[in-house]
């Protein structure tokens, strides 16, 4: 059952010039946190200080607009690996999750086997590879073989990949998990642009599919339920000056009945009881009315039956003793006369008030 | 002629009457002017008063997880019955503006310790008038004649309503009251031969904390051979001689003979033993249903017993107390610690069975000092306990009057019961003493009350071998 949601952003280039790239990252965190994913599960990597760079003209402030309307390094930007931490070898680490022991719980994944996890990443690429701080590059057989590792230790339960970078769809085409989506903002052979340039800060502020990306954003609340197939389609080849090319083969699920907050927001479905909350034991005996999801109904009942059955395996056992046969029903029947006060608790409360008289009734008899 | 003797005794009885309520009234005033003292005297969480099996703040925690609708007994807090939890669980949830907190719990604890008081003083006019009657039948009359002062039975009241031990657990609000009201409700019962009641007692008291369990036997010697009496050979020795006599000799009445004659038997009656046994049955599962109700939505019996009765069994919380246990638990293997926790639990077991065979012919006094064994040797023990105990020596006190130590026992209690709290504030709360000061006052405490149910029993013993040695000279004297 999904749980949690969790997104692992990374920007991986460095250098004053690149700064669209951090750009991007920062506007999907701010997306990401407005529609509810709370920090503990953002993974922020930031391969260099663009707000506090000396060529910022406007210091601690990241803008991806040249309206500057948004500021992106607000007050609450939480970065987990920065600078040089950003690197080929800690990502692997981070989504496998096989760290050091020193390495402090803030910057791990912690995903289980609900999580939706959203990866988006950005920088520079080309076929079949991204590059990393300039120097390194993670291959597209890299990132399968990750993916594979994190389905077989049951790491996540649907996947969304998201790629910004130049020939961006060749870094998913060794994908071979089942529950990964994955979308690129260019096919092979096609570059991906930046959108447009900023006067005033100097450099290009943000890039053509991830200020697509946000505008479909902007207009959402953490209520919508807008679909992933409006968010893929709304990418206008035209407007992107490339294909937007996503790979659905491997995901199970049709792509309309998917809400987009299922990986860029932490909305979950709330189950509404009528009584408080019993443990599992008391199921036998009713527990309170649970009104399920119309889609997740199928699988619960099947779970129900399931435990409905491990349940009655056990009167069974215990019938093949008389003694206990019958101090079963009696109790049974005790119990089911009880049920029909209105809780158990005021017939407790009857049983020892009626203790005196029977002890007075008795004591008088007997004397 | 004769009413004009009889108005001076008949108002001298009402006198004592009358000055007995008025000391019964007046420890009532006393804890309602303590409850609702001012200052917050915090004795309820004083370690000597409350323990994890006693605290008010436990229960009100598990009343709590209770109507959260969460097991009372999760997150091991609260290990008493859930009687207690339906009893005075709503009772500490309840405030009243202007009042003192807790105070309907405290109101409850102060009925209790009257009610206990007034049965304490019903059974002790019980065992006044069987051991008279039984002194009567052996020729010593004069021993019969009580002082003046104040019956046996009211004198035990007394001390027990007055006894600085009840005041302090009952206003700092430790359950032990009502364990003691059930302790001495089956005394009472067992005493006045009433088998409903003392089944009813035995079984609750049993159920509160589990060490009353081994008052099962005076019970049972209560019902079978009759209240306290003078060792059985010395009525076998009355009998050869009133046959050899065959004189008739005043009868007091037919009842007094028959008793005396089933005593002169030495005939262990069994029908009342079997009619209490049966309403033992009866009760402990009328108690085990309504537990098994309470606690069914959540976890079952099997966890009830193990938080309550495992509990106790296993000493898990190792608080310090005025007990003993806590700091030897705390220093010991955890491969040897079974092995030590039979061992205590044994040491009680072990002595039963010669007190019983010793002292067969008193069964009170064996209540007594199985009262004294486990109120020492039990996993946590608190000043309630020792309350009871207390109380109770009153009702023996005609017997123990030549106890030696008497007067080092009382200052011993005095000078533990003040040192108590002034080691354990040197040891929490200024740092200036550790564990070693407060369990020195611990140890101290064990060894008062061993040296007294020491004396106590060899006061007793030397005190029949008095009445044997007085019947025997006055049977010479006859038969010469």
């Amino acid at each position: 059952m999904h749980t949690n949601n969790w997104a692992v952003l990374v920007c991986t280039s460095r250098f004053w010039f690149n700064y669209r790239h951090m750009a991007n990252t920062l506007s999907l965190y701010r997306t990401v946190k407005r529609l509810g994913i709370p920090d503990e599960r953002i993974i922020l990597m930031l391969a260099d200080d663009m707000a506090c760079n000396a060529r910022n003209k406007y210091p601690a402030q990241v803008f991806n607009n040249e309206n500057h309307r948004l500021n992106l390094y607000g007050d609450n930007v939480e970065v987990d690996y920065r600078g040089y931490e950003v690197n080929v070898e800690n990502f692997m680490r981070v989504l496998t999750g096989r760290h050091e022991n020193a390495v402090p719980r803030s910057k791990r994944l912690l995903s289980d086997e609900g999580s939706h996890i959203l990866l988006y990443m950005t920088g520079h690429g080309g076929d079949e590879f991204l590059k990393f701080q300039d120097s390194e590059e993670l291959q597209s057989h890299d990132l399968a073989d990750v993916v594979k590792q994190m389905k077989e230790k049951h790491r996540f339960k649907e996947l969304l990949i998201m790629v910004d970078t130049c020939q961006a769809s060749t870094l998913f085409s060794q994908l071979h998990s089942p529950g990964v989506l994955a979308i690129g903002s260019s096919m092979k052979g096609q570059n991906s642009y930046s959108h447009h340039l900023d006067p005033d800060v100097g450099v290009s502020v943000v890039d053509r599919f991830t200020f697509y990306t946000l505008a479909f954003f902007e207009r959402l609340n953490i209520y919508d339920n807008a679909s992933l197939s409006s968010l893929f389609n709304s990418y206008n080849p035209n407007l992107l000056m490339s294909t937007a090319y996503y790979r659905m083969d491997l995901y199970q699920r049709h792509l309309e009945e998917v809400p987009v907050t299922n990986f860029f927001g932490s909305v979950m479905e709330t189950i509404h009881t009528d009584s408080a909350y019993r443990s599992q034991s008391n199921k036998k005996f009713g527990g309170p009315e649970i009104k399920m999801p119309l889609d997740q109904s199928i699988s619960d009942n099947d779970r129900r039956i399931l435990r409905n059955s491990v349940d009655e395996d056990q009167p069974n056992k215990l019938s093949t003793e008389e003694n206990f046969h019958g101090v079963g029903q009696l109790w049974n029947t005790i119990i089911s006369k009880v049920n029909t006060f209105e809780s158990a608790d005021t017939f407790v409360c009857y049983g020892l008030g009626s203790m005196v008289p029977l002890l007075i009734i008795s004591v008088w008899l007997s004397s | 002629m004769s009413t004009k003797t009889e108005t001076p005794v008949k108002k001298k009885n009402q006198k004592k009457i009358q000055c007995f309520w008025s000391w019964v009234i007046g420890s009532v005033i006393l804890r309602l002017i303590i409850i609702y003292f001012p200052k917050n005297l915090n004795l309820s969480s004083r370690p000597e008063v409350s323990t994890p099996l006693t605290s008010i703040r436990r229960l009100a925690e598990g009343y709590w997880l209770k109507q959260s609708s969460m097991s009372p007994y999760a997150g091991s807090m609260y290990h008493g019955s859930p009687l207690l939890l339906t009893l005075l669980g709503p009772l500490t949830v309840k405030r009243i503006e202007g009042q003192p907190d807790h105070l309907l719990c405290s109101l409850v604890f102060v009925i209790a310790d009257v009610v206990t008081a007034m049965l304490i003083c019903a059974a002790g006019k019980k065992l006044q008038a069987a051991y008279s009657s039984s002194l009567q039948s052996i020729g010593l009359h004069h021993l019969s004649e009580d002082s003046d002062i104040l019956p046996s039975g009211d004198f035990a009241a007394l001390l027990y309503l007055w006894n600085p031990f009840t005041i302090v657990a009952c206003v700092g609000l430790s359950t032990s009251a009502i364990e003691n009201l059930m302790v001495v409700v089956t005394l009472y019962g067992a005493c006045a031969r009433l088998a409903p009641l003392a089944a009813f007692g035995w079984v609750m008291a049993t159920h509160l904390s589990l060490y009353p369990a081994i008052l099962i036997i005076p019970v049972i010697l209560l019902f079978g051979y009759g209240p306290d009496a003078p060792p059985r050979k010395l009525f076998r020795q009355r009998t050869n001689l009133e046959v050899d006599d065959s004189a008739s000799g005043d009868r007091s009445c037919l009842e007094d003979e028959l008793v005396n004659e089933k005593r002169m038997l030495n005939v262990f009656s069994w029908r009342p033993v079997v009619l209490f046994l049966f309403w033992a049955l009866l009760w402990s599962s009328y108690v085990l249903v309504l537990c098994g109700i309470y606690v069914q939505q959540h976890s079952g019996l099997q966890e009830m017993f193990k938080s309550t009765y495992g509990f106790i069994l296993t000493i898990q919380d190792l608080s310090p107390n005025i007990g003993v246990f806590w700091y030897f638990f705390a220093e010991v293997f955890d491969f040897f610690r079974s092995f030590f926790l039979i061992v205590f639990h044994g040491n009680i077991l072990l002595m039963i069975l010669p007190l019983a065979l010793r002292l067969n012919h008193r069964p009170c006094f064996l209540a007594f000092v199985y009262i004294v064994l486990s109120s020492m040797l039990k996993s946590y023990p608190s000043v309630g306990d020792s309350a009871l105990y207390l109380g109770l020596l009153g009702l023996f006190a005609y017997e123990l009057k030549d106890m030696q130590f008497s007067f080092f026992l009382f200052s011993g209690y005095v000078g533990v019961s003040l040192l108590s709290p002034v080691m354990h504030n040197l040891w929490i709360w200024r740092g200036t003493g550790n564990a070693n000061f407060y369990f020195a006052t611990a140890i101290g405490y064990a060894c008062l009350q061993i040296i007294l149910v020491v004396e106590s029993v060899s006061a007793m013993l030397n005190h029949d071998r008095m009445i044997t040695k007085l019947t025997t000279a006055k049977l010479q004297n006859v038969k010469s």
